[in-house]
This record gives C-alpha cells, sequence and structure tokens, in this order.
C-alpha cells in the first residue's frame, strides 16, 4: 500500500495523558517517522487529524463470538468487524462454545476459521476442564502447544477445588495462566440480577455480591498455594476490588479486569426487567460504580474487558430470567468511556490505553504497540469532536443486545489501521 | 384516567387505586340482586392462560368477566402446544390471531406479563408473576380493608409468613402503603427480606411485633410444596414461632384485630380452627370482594384504539 501521512495528530500514549501533536508517517506497516511538519512523499495518502487523537488500538481480552455453534448470535467475521468498529484489533475469544474450545482439535479449528474470516490477529482462550465440565481436566498441552496463554472455563467457575488446584499444579509447567469467572452457585440461585433493592422489587431471587467474592478469595488463594499466575475476571462488587487490593498488597500473582457496563450502570438501570442490562455477575449498585472506578484508577484493575456476549433479539426480549446474561460491548466500549470518563475528566487517554490496549496485550505475551518510531503502525483515530450514534446498522456486530443501542455519545473512531492496512476509514 | 394494562401495583397512583376500589363497591352490591349481571362486557373476550395450576383466582376472575356478561375462555395450557416447548411469544401470536379483548396471565416467571402486553393489543391483567406481582389480590385486600376502617391512612397492618417469595406480600404492600396505611411484616430471618421499601418496619419476634399495635394481621400461607428448600427447620417449628395459635388467638380476639388471608389456609400451620369462626376473620370476605375488585378491573382497562376487537 501507498505510504500514509497522518498530519497534525494529537499522539496518545499509555506514559501519561499528555498529547504530542505531531505527524505520523507509515510505510509498509511500519511508523518510520514522527516529526512536525514531515514532507508528503509522492505516493501517500494524507490525513489530516488537527484536533484528533492518534492511540494505540485497543486489545480486549473477554469476547464471546459464539463460533462454534451458535453462528445466530455471532460468527468470528462478524464479531471481529464489531471489534475494529470499535478501534480493537486484537481479541482473546472465550472457550464456552459448543462444542467447547478445550482441544487442540477445537483450538486448530477456530484459528482456522479466523484465518478465512478475521482482518486482526484473533487469540483464543481453552478450558480448564473438558466440556466445561469441572469433571476431567482438557488437553491442556494440546491447545498450550498452539499457542494459547489462558486456561479459563469462562461462564462458570470450577466448582470443585481440588480438581481446579490440581490443574494449576499441572500447569506450572507451561507458560500460561488461569483465568476465573467467580461464582459460587449454591449462592447465585438463577444467575439474572443482583440481590438487592431491585430484586426484591422485581421479585426475582438476587444473586448476592458474596457468591463471587467467596469464589474469587478461594481462586486467589489457591493460584496463591500453587504458584500459578491468575486473573480474575470481570469483577462486579466493590467488596470484589477489595479482596484484589488486598491480595495484590500480599504478593500475590492476580491480576483483574473490570468492564464498561460494570463501571457505567447499576442495578436501578435494569428499570421494569430491561434485559439490556442484565448479565452476569450481575449489575449491583452506585457504591459499587464508586469503587470500581477507584479501582481503575488506582491500578487494582490492570485491564479493561467488555466480556462482549451477542444475544439475539429474540432471545433478549423473553422475560428476564429466561433471557440470557450478556451485552455487547466491543462497538461501544471506548466511545462509551470516552463519553462517560475522559471527557469528563474522570481520567485521561494514559490509563485508558494502559488498561485497553498495553496491559490487555502484556497479560497474553504480546508487545504493546505504542506509537513510536520503528513501531508496526497499530493505532485508531478518535475525534473527540465527533459522535457515534449506535444504531442497528452502525453496528457490525450480528446482535444489537446493548443498552448503548440508539443512543448518541460523544467522540467517533475515524480511522483503525493494521500494519499495511486501512482497517476503517470512516 | 384508563390504561391498557394491570401488570403490578407500583405503576399504580393513589388515585387510580381509589378510584378501583370505588368502582368495586357497586359491583358488590350486585350480588345481593337475584340477576348478577350487567352487560357492561357484553361481546367481549376474555381470555384466561394459566401456566401455573390455580382454582380460587382462575374462578374468580372467570365468575367477574361472566358477571360482566364477556365470553370467557380457559387457554388450555397443560394440553397446549406450550408444552411442546412453543415459545410465549409465539402462544401470544397465536391468541392474538384470535381477537381476545382481554388476556389474564398467571406465571412463575416474574415480568412475563409485560413480555406479552408487549406483544399484543389486549388488554393483559397480571393474575401472578412469580414472586413479583399479584395486583387484583392486593386490590381485593384494599377493598376489604377499606370496608372495616373507611379512612385507612394511619392504620397498621401486619402482614406475617413467608414475605420473600410472596408476590400477594408485595402488591399488598405496596398497595397499602399507597393508602396511607403503616405496614410491617413478620416471619422467620430466612424469609422476611432486609431489602425493599424502608418504611416497612421488619419484625421476626411475634410478640414485638404484637406490640407495634396492628389494626390487621395478614396472615400469608405457608408453601408446603417448598419444604425442600429449608428456609426453617420445621412446620411445627414455624407454627410454635409465627402461627395464630390458640393462645395468640386469644389476644388477637381481645384487642379486635382484624384476621386477613389470601388463602387456601393450612389449619393448624400459620393459624388454628378457631380463627376461622372468628368474627374479625375477613378471609371469606375477601373472596366474595375478589370478584368485585376484578370487575372493576376489567370495566376500567381499555384496550388500544385500534384494538383488534
Amino acid at each position: 500500500m501507498p505510504s500514509l501521512l497522518i498530519k497534525n495528530a494529537n499522539i496518545a500514549s499509555e506514559e501519561n495523558d499528555n498529547l504530542i501533536t505531531a505527524d505520523v508517517l507509515v510505510e509498509n506497516g511500519i511508523i518510520t517517522k514522527i516529526a512536525q511538519g514531515i514532507a508528503v512523499p509522492d505516493d501517500a495518502r494524507v490525513v489530516e487529524a488537527s484536533g484528533k487523537v492518534l492511540a494505540p488500538s485497543m486489545f480486549d481480552t473477554h469476547i464471546h463470538m459464539r463460533e462454534p455453534g451458535q453462528e445466530a448470535k455471532e460468527t468470528i467475521k462478524s464479531g471481529t468487524e464489531a471489534a475494529i468498529n470499535g478501534g480493537v484489533t486484537g481479541v482473546v475469544l472465550m472457550p464456552n462454545t459448543s462444542p467447547a474450545i478445550d482441544s487442540a482439535a477445537m483450538v486448530r479449528m477456530v484459528y482456522d476459521i479466523a484465518k478465512r474470516d478475521s482482518r486482526i490477529p484473533v487469540y483464543t482462550s481453552g478450558c480448564i476442564t473438558k466440556g466445561r465440565e469441572g469433571k476431567e481436566l482438557a488437553g491442556i498441552d494440546g491447545m498450550l502447544g498452539l499457542g494459547v496463554k489462558m486456561l479459563t472455563d469462562d461462564g462458570d467457575a470450577v466448582p470443585d477445588m481440588s480438581l481446579l488446584k490440581r490443574a494449576m499444579e499441572y500447569a506450572s509447567e507451561f507458560d500460561c495462566f488461569f483465568a476465573s469467572h467467580c461464582e459460587v452457585l449454591e449462592l447465585s440461585g438463577p444467575r439474572a440480577l443482583n440481590e438487592g433493592v431491585v430484586s426484591h422489587r422485581l421479585g426475582i431471587q438476587g444473586t448476592p455480591a458474596c457468591s463471587e467474592e467467596i469464589c474469587m478469595d478461594r481462586d486467589i488463594r489457591l493460584a496463591h498455594a500453587t504458584g500459578a499466575r491468575l486473573h480474575i475476571q470481570h469483577v462486579s462488587s466493590k467488596m470484589g476490588m477489595e479482596t484484589i487490593r488486598w491480595w495484590k498488597q500480599m504478593g500475590a500473582k492476580v491480576t483483574a479486569e473490570v468492564s464498561p457496563h460494570h463501571l457505567l450502570f447499576n442495578e436501578e438501570d435494569i428499570g421494569n426487567y430491561d434485559t439490556h442490562y442484565k448479565m452476569n455477575p450481575p449489575l449491583r449498585t452506585a457504591e459499587d460504580n464508586a469503587a470500581l472506578l477507584e479501582g481503575l484508577k488506582e491500578g487494582v484493575f490492570d485491564i479493561i474487558a467488555t466480556d462482549h456476549a451477542p444475544h439475539t433479539p429474540f432471545e433478549k426480549e423473553q422475560d428476564f430470567v429466561s433471557a440470557p446474561n450478556g451485552i455487547t460491548g466491543l462497538e461501544t466500549a471506548l466511545v462509551s468511556l470516552f463519553h462517560h470518563y475522559l471527557k469528563k475528566g474522570e481520567f485521561g487517554w494514559g490509563l485508558l490505553i494502559n488498561r485497553y490496549s498495553a496491559e490487555p496485550r502484556r497479560m497474553m505475551g504480546l508487545e504493546p504497540v505504542p506509537i513510536v518510531e520503528g513501531g508496526p503502525a497499530e493505532f485508531i483515530l478518535f475525534d473527540p469532536e465527533g459522535e457515534t450514534t449506535f444504531s442497528a446498522e452502525y453496528m457490525q456486530s450480528m446482535s444489537q443486545n446493548t443498552p448503548f443501542l440508539d443512543q448518541t455519545l460523544d467522540g467517533s473512531i475515524d480511522l483503525v489501521v493494521l500494519g499495511d492496512d486501512v482497517l476503517l476509514d470512516r | 384516567m384508563t390504561r391498557k394494562d394491570l401488570l403490578d401495583i407500583e405503576s399504580l397512583s393513589r388515585r387510580e387505586i381509589e378510584h378501583l376500589l370505588d368502582q368495586a363497591g357497586p359491583f358488590k352490591e350486585l350480588f345481593t340482586r337475584s340477576v348478577k349481571k350487567v352487560p357492561a362486557l357484553k361481546g367481549k373476550s376474555v381470555l384466561t392462560l394459566f401456566y401455573e395450576p390455580s382454582t380460587r383466582t382462575l374462578s374468580s376472575f372467570e365468575v367477574a368477566a361472566k358477571r360482566l356478561s364477556a365470553d370467557v375462555t380457559n387457554f388450555d395450557v397443560p394440553h397446549s402446544s406450550v408444552v411442546k416447548g412453543e415459545s410465549v411469544r409465539d402462544t401470544i401470536a397465536t391468541l392474538q390471531a384470535m381477537r381476545t379483548d382481554y388476556i389474564i396471565v398467571r406465571n412463575k416467571m416474574a415480568g412475563l406479563p409485560l413480555v406479552i402486553a408487549r406483544e399484543t393489543k389486549a388488554c393483559v391483567i397480571n393474575a401472578g408473576d412469580g414472586a413479583h406481582a399479584h395486583p387484583t389480590q392486593a386490590l381485593l385486600d384494599g377493598f376489604t380493608f377499606r370496608e372495616v376502617f373507611p379512612k385507612p391512612e394511619g392504620k397498621k397492618i401486619l402482614i406475617v409468613g413467608d414475605i420473600l417469595h410472596s408476590r400477594v406480600a408485595r402488591s399488598t404492600s405496596t398497595l397499602m402503603r399507597k393508602l396511607g396505611v403503616e405496614v410491617a411484616w413478620l416471619g422467620p430471618g430466612s424469609l422476611v427480606p432486609k431489602y425493599g421499601p424502608e418504611d416497612i418496619r421488619r419484625f421476626t419476634n411475634f410478640d414485638e411485633a404484637m406490640q407495634w399495635a396492628p389494626d390487621s394481621i395478614y396472615l400469608l400461607r405457608v408453601q408446603m410444596e417448598r419444604q425442600d428448600a429449608p428456609y426453617f427447620p420445621s412446620l411445627r417449628e414455624y407454627t410454635k414461632l409465627y402461627g395464630v395459635t390458640r393462645e395468640r388467638f386469644k389476644r388477637i380476639a381481645d384487642q379486635g384485630i382484624y384476621i386477613m388471608h389470601p388463602g387456601p389456609v393450612n389449619r393448624g400451620v400459620e393459624l388454628c380452627d378457631d380463627v376461622m369462626n372468628y368474627s374479625r376473620c375477613l378471609i371469606d370476605q375477601q373472596v366474595e370482594n375478589g370478584i368485585a375488585a376484578r370487575m372493576a378491573v376489567l370495566y376500567w382497562l381499555k384496550p388500544d384504539e385500534n384494538s383488534p376487537s
């Protein structure tokens, strides 16, 4: 492709919130020069970026693409296009497909589909137990041999503690880590919403936060005892945040993620049974929102991940208990975080890039993609003055189960570049 | 002041509630006449859709609709395609095609009547959805309460039993509070939720609750079918701690406290036999008032303008 010259961009990095205005020249997929007033090469495409932010592109470590098995909700093709639409150029799939990704054969199959259908790198996690049934260990060596780094039964916790402990001991031989969806099923009830005022009002048995917190503590203790690396997924409560904070102070090898929806919404948003606010773990209270934001700023949460979970309209239009858990997130995460936090000065680009671009890549054993001379071109151009309407037409995902549907938020993703390719040019 | 659906009490204003209770009065007077029927809903069709077994509520609605001269069809859920796995929405599409004017629904899923109401032009009446709401029960309770306390403001009602799983407790508490009645809950700690409206007093001790001096005690049915999940050790222990035993009944009768119950009662569990012969026991009155209250609801609701009728 011809070279690409981005003029007068405000370059962001994870180091701090300062934006540096300069031109950026991309040749053969590599950032070759960053300077003021770069002369336009003969064949170059020039993009005027005054007032816009040039940032490393995002990387999402918690994605459900439903393929194989539930292709009416999403496929690797539609899901990766949704990622690009949201400024995300790398994803880690969860293994709760049907059949589950619990063997080398399944990993290979997913990678073959991704190679055929995706314009961005796709990584997958692998199951801890066969079929995510919590009974026998999955084919760990075979999956890790194909490059899998994350082992998880996401969607469920491993109920048998001795099995999880053994898995952690066994896997110490390999370069991998565990990721935990934390939940004590005996306490969870129908897994529909938080136990509290709203569950009472709506007459549905709620899931108390302690269901998640007990399992979180359990898994970190097991990892601590065995020396395994552990990542805690989608923390939803204040005491969950405090649990991780405490364990990090104890020196445990634990990382944690928070999702945009747990930061931005709480149980009150469910209103009159709005299933676009139904996910697991559930939305909790305004006090939890505040604690999660505090944890994100402080670094208790190493990464932001969306838990992108597509479902068809028919499924989501059922009654609240019958409707499946989960909302989509890939296309809305960056813009909604900008609109609600960056624009209001809650935190800046430095933190956002660190938590949603650099740290997720590091966790997966990948290099971050800062905008530096000699670095790979893997960035987005973001217009803080623009706006985005999340209409059904805008969305590339096959599913539109998001509270942001038809909302207009500040900020827009104008350009997504990966190496030689301009993946998105709005 | 009309609505298409009656799904809960929460969304009703005090004015709407009082209007419905006022309307129920003349309907009740009808019952003393030799001809108990009015032509108000002549030519209208009412369909009952009960996914949960019910005899009392179902018959009450049926009688209410017939006394308004509506045609009533009971959709036979156990023998329908529902058991073949048909989704509720597809069932509703079928019913829509039958051009029914009112759908009365009971389902174990909280919020399901709302899903139906969104899908159909017919008026939807919630006859009980999970632990969420049972609005016509609350209206009949309110009506009954007003018969003994014409000015309910400031009166006190103590609701006793399994509050946690009870749609009756939720709806009746909400309605009473909207009428200015003070509400308290009494029951085992495992069945009295600490969440919910803060102005409702919580008791786990019968004597303490009695010291609060309620004007009426509303006993909930102990759900025998829930005994597999141990919320309390035994029925015997429940009765000892929370039942209206003969000793407690004596005190209640001495103080002239009214007794209410949504039925059916478990004699010897939540109440002793003596209660059923007590002059201030309102249980039979509640049943009769249920028909009047449901007539008022059917008469009040109005389908969308482009209703299929």
